[in-house]
């Protein structure tokens, strides 16, 4: 239950972060530390943590009319709070104001929720459907993943040992119905058992642009590209919401079979989904 | 006056201020650090403890096995069954087989780490049963029944047979864990006259001076126990937790020790809730007064005994409810198993119990068309009602006035949409302990520096017993703050008041600091104080004198159940309540959002609103925890990251109402309210739940999958 | 081991830690402050709750050598003299505090917010507490304090 013994390496700025990624010595980033730390008192062993808290370069949250980048070390809790994010991704502020707790929203961050990969991360299904890219640095350049492909297993991302998640890039989005919804067993600090995020274009009754991502029911975040190619140009009838909706459900049975969990999570996601698209 | 006011809790200055020293801030000169290794097996042989590489580790200073036990290694707060320490064989997964004393924590828990123990697995039972061959014999021959407690009252059976309306059902709980906020801890050390003190959070103090002395062997005045500032309690720290291990360490070591348990550590040692399987059938006439009662009570008492037997009784003894029935028959069973210790948890089996019988009550009044609340009328216990045990009830029983308090609002309810329910839960509850003798005692004494101080055995874990039982003797001595003093938690300075249990200190304790106050008011009336003199004067003369201690001493009048029928006196007063609950379920997801809770309490007398209040609202949330969230799974959570309890998020609005119906032996006419303000709560959510879905469910935590499988997937 | 130095309730600070040594470790061992408690070191009780720039953060999930240059606040720092906060009158007078172990954490969540918003709703209250449990209380006398004390 206590923490191993490590070297605990500041980091300074951007660069000097990258150089001491590219040396020989096995070493982990740390931000928030709310994830790694808890998981090396249960056993987990670093010698070497790199704290990139305080790198200026990955602190900020930067928008104009092409983007939102987010930086890897922001913390949730301003991610919730930012104007630009509320106005143009506010399934984002919505997930990262549920994240833990107040404390928990006030140190970890968003690169180290992505990083962790938790099939359960809050954040992810909102950045999918914003097209979320990750910005991954190193001192051989700069690499961008579409959030979709970084993460490749549960836990585990393509990220590589001496690359830094500098930040995360999501499109904007402006006239779209959106939201995040998650279910937990108890109204606050807990672990999504489910979760939806949406963005839903729509006019006269007809879709034309509806974006899902469903987070802690697939290994891997799941974007429900199928069903958005069967709605866009549909009409929002209850058939069409109910094929849309099979085509999740098939989607995800296809990625992981029939868990367990399903019996519960799948009749569940069926209400949200229909909610959702019947606005 | 006193009595009714909102003084401030004499403790809330320091604690707002962060000056309370709990056990684990405690620092000693000299002082070591003790970690117990557990077993991580459910049931086994121990065949070889490999100590080698521990021993070799730099700080270890020593490391204490049953071999080292200089006295009793059994303890037990009823029977003497618990090993301290494994002596060869261990029956729960959690049971310390040893500890380590280093000259740190860090060291101590790495020595841990570094014991091997040879085990020789033996299959464990891991449910309740009488049946031999799923469940051979854990401790000695002769089965895994601990107890059996039957009531019988009139013929049940005959009466379930000549009802208009039969309803059975099965309910079933599970393993429920305190989840104090502070957990288990303590430090103890020689002093200078070679007695040996632990001071600890605890909500007992002589009991473990007992034990203590049995364990070492040596006599009851060569220990002291102190209680430290303790975080809660709620049951969890009645058994010995860290005590008889500092005991040993100090013992051996002759140095000061500190033991403080993780919170994986609380998680797995802390006695847990029964888990109770309550097959429960109600009859009633057409008119709806129940004619009889049959339940059946099976519950899983864990490896050792704790309080099983306790709860066993408790549970047969309140299985009806708080209602007029004239046949009843309950078996009430406590079977051994290789699962958690469970013990005491605010209620002792009753808001299980409650849960039951209050589901059964609504289903009773549907099944005859009859309002949910009209039937708890008609059949609700009142003075002159005979309880399950026979009991004639003859003062306080105000179940009545609390339904009554919450009727206004159960008539006007309306389901803003249909995702609303409302639930209604009543119930009560003895205070003390079941028919057995029970006792507080304290004293008064006029000090040195002319104060009067109140010398309390009682221990303060919370609930708010040092500020109402300095009420008690304001009231009655009729001075001001300034003139007392609190002298409490300490063996050798105060009389054994029992445990913080039971619901039993506002009552017994407070009768008895009534009883001491009494005394010392009729010595303060001869010395002249109230006719000018001063304290100081008083006080200096009685020292003189040596007449400066007034004695207090209560014991409720019960008389022990009948050992077949459980017919008796069993308690000498009952708390009454009545909770409305309103729920929001989510029929898409199952989540339960609890949105407004009505509770009425009679306590009597309310002595300290403000902490009457708290006690109520600690309660409610308590039960909003037990109805839809917690649940201990044995070898799966590990902490609050896989338990969750009730957040700020998770209240609803709260409104109490208190009735008092005066006891008369009480003080000032008080009882208790700390387990009633969980009791009638889940109950109450459970009905909510039914009304807003439709669907009842008969297991509790009712959680988020559970309800949404329950309104159909 | 480093020297750390930062701000602890309004004091310059300088403290000598492991590289692995959490917040709590070093106030409570090395400061001697005890009022930030331990219950459970993962972060999922709140009662290590301290002040980070004047945002709650958990003291057992923070290593120390993270404070260096920044403003740490304990509830040390809420009463001035013999001055109690309004925060703390509050509490007492609407029977906010119980057993007292979640106190401490739950004085500075509070106080943070009235930093915050001096004026919040008690949905925001519940919101600002909704990382420090507390098992006695049930909240409820809390939240009403906190609201108590905004008004002052």
């Amino acid at each position: 239950m206590m923490l191993p013994e490590f070297e605990l390496i500041n980091s300074g700025d951007k660069s000097a972060a990258l150089s001491l990624l590219a040396g020989p010595d096995r070493i982990k980033v740390i931000a928030g530390g709310t994830d790694l730390l808890v998981r090396m008192r249960r056993g987990e062993t670093w010698g070497r943590l790199l704290d990139v808290s305080g790198v200026p370069e990955i602190r900020t949250i930067e928008a104009d009319a092409s983007g939102i980048v987010i930086g890897g070390a922001v913390n949730h809790g301003e991610v919730s709070a930012h104007s630009k994010v509320l106005e143009a991704a506010p399934a984002l502020a919505c997930a990262c104001s549920r994240v833990g707790s107040p404390q928990i929203r006030n140190m970890g961050t968003v690169g180290g929720n992505l990083v962790n990969a938790s099939p359960a991360a809050d954040t992810l299904p909102p950045l999918l459907i914003h097209r979320a890219r990750v910005k991954l640095e190193s001192v051989r350049g700069i690499r961008e993943v579409n959030l979709e492909d970084f993460i490749v297993s549960p836990y585990q991302t393509s990220i590589r040992a001496d690359e830094l998640l500098c930040g995360v890039y999501l499109e904007p989005l402006k006239g779209y119905r959106m939201g995040y919804r998650r279910v937990a067993k108890r109204a606050a600090w807990a672990i999504s058992r489910l979760s939806a995020a949406w963005a839903v274009r729509e006019e006269k009754g007809v879709f034309l642009d509806v974006r899902l991502a469903i987070g802690s029911c697939t290994p891997m975040p799941f974007r429900a590209h199928a069903a958005e190619e069967f709605l866009a140009g549909r009409e929002g009838s209850a058939a069409v919401i109910a094929e849309a909706v099979n085509m999740v459900i098939e989607g995800i049975t296809f990625i992981s079979g029939e868990r367990p969990s399903y019996i519960y999570k799948l009749p569940v996601l069926r209400g949200m989904l229909e909610n959702i698209l019947r606005g | 006056m006193f009595i009714g006011k909102d003084m401030p809790r004499i403790d809330s200055l320091d604690k707002v201020l962060g000056r309370p020293v709990f056990a684990g801030d405690m620092i000693m000169e000299g002082m070591l650090h003790a970690t117990i290794l557990r077993s991580t097996r459910p049931h086994a042989r121990i065949l070889r403890i490999n100590t080698a590489a521990a021993l070799r580790l730099a700080g270890v200073v020593k490391i204490i096995t049953v071999r080292d036990v200089p006295g009793e290694n059994l303890f037990g707060i009823i029977k003497k069954d618990q090993p301290c320490l494994a002596d060869g064989r261990v029956y729960h997964i959690g049971q310390p087989i040893l500890i380590v004393v280093a000259e740190t924590e860090r060291t101590a828990r790495q020595a841990v780490s570094l014991i091997a123990i040879d085990y020789d697995e033996i299959t464990p039972v891991l449910a309740p049963s009488s049946s031999p061959d799923t469940a051979p014999p854990i401790h000695g021959e002769s089965g895994n029944l601990l107890c059996l407690r039957t009531l019988i009252k009139g013929d049940a059976e005959r009466a379930l047979a000549d009802s208009d309306v039969v309803v059975s059902n099965t309910y079933r709980t599970t393993w429920v864990d305190h989840a104090f906020l502070e957990t288990e801890a303590g430090i103890g050390y020689v002093d200078g006259s070679g007695r040996i003190v632990i001071a600890s959070s605890t909500q007992n103090i002589h009991y473990k001076r007992r034990e203590v002395s049995r364990l070492l062997a040596i006599p009851e005045e060569s220990v002291q126990m102190i209680q430290t500032t303790t975080g809660g309690g709620f049951g969890g720290k009645l058994d010995m937790t860290v005590e008889g291990y500092l005991a040993l360490a100090v013992y051996h070591t002759r140095r000061p020790v500190l033991m403080r348990f993780s919170r994986e550590e609380s998680f797995l040692s802390n006695t847990k809730r029964h888990p109770l399987y309550i097959d429960y059938t109600t009859g009633a006439r057409k008119d709806g007064s129940l004619t009889g009662v049959k339940v059946n009570i099976v519950g899983d008492t864990g490896a050792f005994i704790s309080y099983g037997e306790v709860v066993c009784l408790r549970a047969a003894v309140h299985a009806t409810g708080p209602y007029e029935v004239p046949h009843v028959h309950v078996e009430s069973r406590m079977f051994y198993t290789n699962n958690p210790v469970s013990g005491a948890m605010r209620g002792f089996g009753i808001p299980q119990l409650a849960f039951a019988h209050e589901s059964q009550m609504d289903q009773i009044a549907m099944r005859l068309g009859m309002d949910l609340l009209d039937i708890r009328v008609k059949n609700a216990l009142r003075k002159g009602s005979l309880t399950a045990t026979s009991q004639l009830l003859e003062h306080s029983v105000g179940l009545v006035e609390t339904i009554r308090k919450v009727e206004p609002h159960w008539r006007a309810r309306e389901k803003e949409s249909d995702s609303r329910g409302f639930g209604l839960g009543c119930m009560y509850y003895g205070c003390g302990n079941t028919g057995a003798s029970n006792p507080s005692g304290c004293h008064i004494r006029l000090t040195g520096d002319g104060r009067i101080a109140l010398h309390l055995g009682a221990c303060e874990i919370g609930q708010g017993s040092d500020t109402v039982l300095m009420q008690i003797m304001l009231e009655t001595l009729g001075v001001g703050e300034k003139e007392v003093q609190l002298v409490r938690g300490d063996t050798d300075t105060s009389r054994d008041a029992g445990s913080s249990s039971a619901s039993r200190h506002t009552y017994i304790t407070g009768r008895a600091v009534y009883e001491a106050s009494a005394k010392t008011r009729s010595y303060l009336e001869e010395s002249g104080y109230y006719h000018g003199r001063s304290l100081r004067d008083v006080c200096d003369e009685a020292s003189a004198r040596e007449t400066a201690v007034f004695e207090g001493f209560f014991d409720p009048p019960t008389t022990p159940v009948d050992p077949l029928t459980c017919q008796g006196v069993p308690y000498a007063t009952y708390a009454f309540a009545t909770h409305m609950t309103e729920v929001d379920v989510d029929r898409v997801t199952g989540e339960c959002r609890i949105v407004k809770v009505h509770a009425a309490h009679d306590v009597g007398k309310v002595v300290n609103p403000t902490l009457a209040k708290g006690q109520v609202y600690g309660g409610v949330a308590m039960g909003i925890g037990f109805a839809v969230m917690e649940a201990f799974e044995p070898g799966k959570t590990e902490s609050f990251d896989g338990y969750y309890i009730p957040t700020s998020m998770d209240m609803p609005d709260i409104e109490v109402y208190f009735v008092e119906d005066e006891e008369p032996t009480g003080p000032f006419g008080a009882k208790g309210v700390g387990e009633p303000a969980l009791i009638p709560q889940a109950a109450a959510i459970v009905n909510a739940i039914t009304d807003a879905t439709g669907a009842r469910p008969f297991e509790l935590p009712v959680h988020v999958e559970r309800l949404k499988k329950l309104i159909g997937l | 081991m480093k020297t750390v130095h930062f701000v602890l309730n309004g004091q310059p600070a300088e403290v000598e830690v492991e590289d692995n040594e959490v917040l709590l470790h070093t106030l409570r061992a090395r400061l001697s402050i005890k009022s930030v408690k331990e219950g459970c070191s993962i972060g999922e009780c709140g009662v290590c709750t301290v002040l980070i720039d004047d945002a709650p953060c958990y003291s057992c999930l923070t290593l120390t050598a993270k404070v260096a240059g920044h403003d740490v606040k304990t509830v040390e720092c809420l009463a001035e003299g013999d001055s109690l906060h309004p925060l703390q009158e509050a509490f007492i007078r609407a029977g906010a505090v119980q057993c007292g172990f979640c106190t401490p954490g739950m004085l500075l969540s509070a106080y943070s917010l009235l930093k915050r918003c001096p004026n919040p709703s008690r949905e925001e209250i519940r919101e600002a507490i909704s990382g420090n449990l507390c098992r006695c209380t049930g909240y409820v006398q809390i939240v009403e304090a906190v609201h108590d004390a905004a008004g002052v």
